[in-house]
């Protein structure tokens, strides 16, 4: 408990330092903030960019930043220190997915406050992007301990964070692309985020899928390679 | 006692090159042992395999743990200033002893003792991005002290950095010492590695290929029997142990002549010069 605050704290600390990190974290809050304010009265604007951006959001940021947490501390030898400290590795992934949780559920709370929600909603709302968040920071740890460095996690998680977390904005101009889109977690966020909040049976069974997925990818990895060596 | 280090016939290799081809070793509660040997001899591969960080052949153990099977309670009782281990460099000096000391539960008063004994006072507020090399590796020195562990490794601890801070950290270890650590270090330092340590080996091609006190390996390394007498017009003269020597000696003292007097056993940059063929400087 108090090494997983201590990691917690120095993760706080050292992200509030760290121009590219504070960028992903933030960046889609920001600019649906923009662009709500630039659509104004336009029906376009309101609830439907709010739960598009919500969802690009907590898809997008938990990946890239844990898979650049972890890689970024292997590559500066950080994690080895923190390891002949005596933390053990799995206490070290779950601070670290604390904080990747935490602080994209901190930003993407802001979203709440760009429309206005009744209580329901609102909990709803969050709830969603906390499925969505844990599911992301899964894959970004996966990608984390499969890289060696930083490079190697960011020319994974990038890519795969963006198309996660694009494709269900495209599903709204292109059926085929909605198709797909149900078979993404990042899909089904979306449905709940702009379904009020309500979840079928299908999307529970979708979002539960890769989150056991992913959860099975993570362990084999990190028995097969351990956290250091990537 | 037991020993705290103890290393049974252990072996390494890369590929088809073998590093270590079996090291026995013992080393005692409270000790500083010093581990010498030419660049790429395979030092810094028996710390990371002590480490838990290498898989090996053979038997070691710390503490009575296997290396391979060392979990983060043997850990916690060991200290280590290694070039793979790295320090948070967009955080302040402070945030990253902070840290350490909050992952070890030392409290916050024992952080600026130590870091005054490793001369960082006044840098405290800077980013370890700004250090310079010598700095860092001070910093990462009182980080792994700071909870006092009961074995140290250090790789290299003074290499890079100036005599007056060398001197600070040899007195650091000296307390440390006192204070029941062990220290497993390495060094290309002859005069370090001669005044530290109580113990050192010579590894080289993969061997042991000596062990002792370094005054014990000078002493045994002298082959010529003979003491050499510098005078007071600065002029070196050897002389053999024999009875003929002593009546130039006793001339040289009668007339006031003499500045000093040395005996003539080789130092031990010089024994390992003549074990290893090779000069131990990278
Ligand atoms: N990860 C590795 N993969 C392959 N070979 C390695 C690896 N680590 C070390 N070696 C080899 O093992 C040998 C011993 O290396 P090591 O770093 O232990 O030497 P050293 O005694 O510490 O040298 P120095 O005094 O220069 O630090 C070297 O020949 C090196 O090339
Ligand atoms: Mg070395």
């Amino acid at each position: 408990m108090r090494t997983s605050l201590s990691i917690l704290n120095k993760q706080f600390k050292d992200s509030l330092n760290n121009l590219p990190t504070l960028m992903i974290i933030m960046i889609y809050p920001i600019v649906a903030f923009i662009m709500i304010i630039a659509m104004r009265g336009e029906e376009f604007a309101g609830r439907m960019f709010i739960s598009m951006f919500a969802t690009m959001h907590c898809c997008f940021a938990p990946a890239t930043t844990a898979s650049n947490i972890i890689s970024e501390e292997k590559e500066k030898g950080t994690l080895r220190s923190l390891i002949m400290s005596g933390v053990s590795r799995i206490n070290y992934l779950v601070s670290i997915s604390l904080f990747v949780i935490l602080a994209s559920m901190l930003t993407g709370s802001t979203f709440l406050l760009m429309d206005q929600f009744d209580c329901e909603y609102a909990f709803k709302f969050l709830s969603a992007m906390f499925l969505g968040a844990v599911t992301s920071t899964l894959l970004g740890l996966c990608i984390g301990i499969n890289s060696k460095n930083t490079a190697a996690a960011n020319g994974m998680a990038v890519p795969v964070g963006l198309t996660i977390s694009l494709i269900p904005m495209l599903a709204q101009f292109n059926d085929g692309i909605a198709k797909v889109s149900k078979l993404l977690y990042s899909g089904r966020i979306s449905l709940i985020l702009g379904d009020g909040g309500n979840v079928s049976w299908d999307t529970a069974a979708v979002i539960g899928a890769y989150l056991v997925l992913f959860s099975v990818i993570l362990v084999f990895l990190f028995k097969k390679k351990g956290l250091e060596q990537g | 006692m037991k020993a705290v280090i103890n290393l049974k016939n252990v072996t390494c290799s890369f590929g088809s090159k073998q590093v270590l081809s079996g090291i026995s070793l013992e080393i005692r509660h409270k000790e500083i042992f010093g581990m010498l040997g030419p660049s790429g001899a395979g030092k810094t591969t028996l710390i990371n395999i002590l480490t838990g960080q290498l898989p090996y052949g053979g038997e070691a153990r710390i503490f009575d743990t296997e290396c391979a099977r060392i979990g983060h309670d043997v850990y916690r009782d060991i200290g280590a200033v290694l070039d793979k281990c790295g320090l948070y460099e967009r955080l302040s000096c402070m945030d990253n002893m902070l840290l350490f000391a909050r992952i070890h539960n030392v409290p916050r008063i024992a952080i600026s003792d130590v870091i005054n004994k490793v001369g960082l006072k006044g840098s405290e507020r800077i980013k370890v991005g700004k250090f310079s090399k010598g700095m860092k590796q001070r910093l990462q020195l009182a980080c792994a002290v700071l909870h006092k562990p009961k074995l140290l490794f250090l790789d290299e601890p003074t290499s890079g950095l100036d005599p007056s801070t060398a001197a600070e950290i040899h007195s650091l270890m000296r307390e440390l010492r006192e204070n029941g650590t062990t220290i497993f270090l390495t060094t290309h330092n002859m005069d370090e590695a001669y005044r530290m340590c109580d113990r050192v080996a010579l590894l080289n091609e993969g061997i042991i290929a000596e062990c002792g006190s370094p005054y014990e390996i000078c002493r045994k390394y002298c082959t010529q029997s003979e003491f050499i007498i510098v005078t007071s017009d600065n002029e070196k003269i050897s002389l053999p142990n024999s009875p003929e020597s002593a009546g130039k000696a006793a001339e040289l003292i009668l007339g006031g002549k003499i500045r000093t007097i040395h005996s003539a056993e080789p130092d031990l940059g010089t024994v390992f010069l003549k074990l290893t063929g090779r000069k131990l400087t990278k």
